[in-house]
């Protein structure tokens, strides 16, 4: 059977068998990391001589845990899936097409395509969603399909070349703490190179020969001086966006440019620039939903082929069951095979989550024997009989064990 | 496939839904939040009550919503990461993770008491990418 990331149709690149996921063309990136490792390299080991005897050890320490911050920082932005929303199932496509207008043609013969926008209202704003045909889903407001990677990226803000990679919701602040850290460390390599140089002609007594023996540092400073003006200039941009709680992408479609238009409000946004900063640089992490390290079990489309198969009622019935239930264990949850396992081991594993059953589901349900725990506030049993046997869901403790142990894509 | 590709010279797509599944769309009402719609499908009319419905999508709903508010402990969590280079991202399990992880847990035990009974079984939307909450009718 093959994993899901083996049979992942858009154009980015999966690596380590799927535990990393990038854009094809890395060419620009592979220039990022050899400007930041030759440089970094060069400063250690020439200026740094003079400057650990002469000031202090800590200069070339404070700049190696600087260059590893960048590089961390720089690797998570690159290697992480961005916010990928992964591709709909053949089902869930014919159903949302169904739905929609199809392509018409007027009166004057002119072919008007298919009808694939939907309002929906947020905070008192219309948005307009866009079906999109490569992906089969509604794009979520803020998403947006990159054409370079071919995917729907969830708050997608722009494709980095340099980082060789989409810049979305789930690496967004990877990539702001590059550009920041990266600013910190181009200028402590640029004002710790001019003190080097300087040094060193104070002990020569002339200028051009402290640089003519030292010319890594004239190499350095220059790399550095040439990067802060970008990397800078980026980094003071984004840190504006992010106090905005806007992205690059909208704030170049003035998607809530509200001197524009007044009624173009944003309402993600938190209303002060620091609560939108945390949320965005230190807010929950979405993990990666493209599930790559799972098999690909032909994800619903094995289902609509064994019931279209009319003949054989039951046996496809039972079929389907046993195809539903047999989903990859692997990621979130312990599976229970069947519903008459009336073994402790797949039922002790049903935990706190029970508790938040609501109050409002009714305590039996009709017609079967089945019924349903409802739980009060502090959890003890309301009115709820268990039956078969499963006694064990009120005061389970939580057991769970995580049936895969691989923590997948980064 | 229960779909066909639609006719040339069509004024109609007559693309075919699936016939056993039901298919539960993100509200988007509320912003960006993880949150299903609690409408009833029509394909589900009278092989669930419409109450009990509500309810067990309200109650995903709930877990789903936590997951992705910035609470203290999450912030918290963040910060740490962030300061060991998010290399403790790599042995750590997030908050949201943990979300998910039981969201699939309520939607075993739903299948187990809920739909099973009534032949339909629940897929986890976090297998469907979180896009949909999908619902298959195993017998017509």
């Amino acid at each position: 059977m093959p994993k899901r990331w083996e049979v992942y149709p858009g154009k980015s690149q999966v690596l380590f068998s799927g535990r990393c996921i990038s854009a094809k063309n890395l060419s620009v990136f592979y220039l990022t990391l050899a400007l930041i490792v030759i440089s970094s390299c060069l400063f250690l080991a020439f200026d740094c001589r003079l400057l650990a005897v002469t000031l202090s050890p800590s200069v070339p320490v404070l700049a190696a845990v600087q260059f590893i911050f960048v590089l961390c920082c720089l690797l998570r932005t690159t290697f992480s899936d961005p916010g990928i929303i992964p591709r709909g199932t053949p089902d869930e496509a014919a159903w949302i097409e169904s739905q929609l207008e199809g392509p018409q043609v007027d009166r004057d013969g002119n072919y008007r395509p298919p009808v694939r926008l939907k309002d929906v209202q947020i905070s008192g704003r219309v948005f307009k969603l866009k079906y999109c045909f490569t992906c089969k889903l509604w794009r979520p407001p803020r998403a947006s399909h990159c054409s370079t990677c071919d995917n729907c990226v969830d708050r997608f803000d722009h494709h980095c070349p340099w980082v060789g990679n989409c810049v979305g919701r789930r690496n967004y602040r990877y990539f702001y703490l590059f550009l920041i850290s990266l600013s910190v460390y181009c200028l402590y390599v640029m004002v710790f190179g001019i003190v080097n140089l300087v040094l060193l002609s104070n002990m020569r007594k002339d200028f051009l020969m402290a640089m003519k023996e030292s010319p890594t540092s004239v190499l350095t400073i220059l790399v550095a001086f040439f990067s802060i003006w970008s990397v800078v200039g980026l980094g003071g941009f984004h840190t504006m966006l992010i106090c905005r709680e806007t992205s690059t992408n909208e704030d170049i479609k003035g998607s809530f440019n509200q001197r524009r238009h007044p009624d173009l409000i944003n309402p993600f946004d938190q209303g002060n620039g620091l609560a939108n900063c945390c949320y965005v640089l230190f807010g929950p992490v979405t993990p990666s939903l493209l599930n790559f390290r799972e098999d690909e079990i032909g994800l619903g489309s094995s289902i609509s082929l064994v019931t279209n198969n009319g003949r054989n009622g039951t046996a496809s019935a039972a079929a389907a069951s046993t195809a539903v239930t047999a989903t990859p264990a692997v990621r979130y949850s312990n599976l229970t095979r069947n519903n008459n396992d009336a073994t402790s081991n797949s039922v002790g594993h049903v935990n706190n989550s029970v508790q938040v059953i609501s109050e409002s589901l009714p305590a039996q349900l009709p017609g079967d024997g089945n019924d349903v725990i409802v739980k009060n506030g502090n959890g003890t049993p309301a009115d709820g009989v268990i039956s078969g046997g499963t006694d064990t869901v009120g005061a389970q403790n939580s057991n769970t064990q995580s049936a895969s142990s691989v923590h997948c894509i980064v | 496939m229960s779909s066909s590709k639609p006719l040339p010279n069509s004024s109609s797509a007559t693309i075919l839904p699936p016939a056993n599944k039901a298919f539960v769309p993100r509200d988007y009402s509320h912003g960006t939040e993880l949150r299903f719609s609690t409408e009833l499908p029509a394909k589900l009319q009278g092989r669930i009550p419409e109450e009990v419905f509500t309810a067990v999508i309200g109650n995903i709903n709930q877990l789903l919503i936590a997951a992705e508010t910035g609470s203290a402990s999450v912030y918290l969590e963040s910060c740490f990461a962030c300061l060991t280079g998010y290399l403790a991202y790599i042995c750590m399990e997030t908050q949201y993770e943990k979300c998910l992880r039981s969201v699939s847990r309520l939607v075993e035990e739903y299948n187990r008491t809920v739909f099973g009974p009534r032949n339909l079984s629940m897929i986890d939307p976090s297998e469907r990418g979180l896009r949909v909450i999908e619902i298959v009718l195993l017998r017509p």
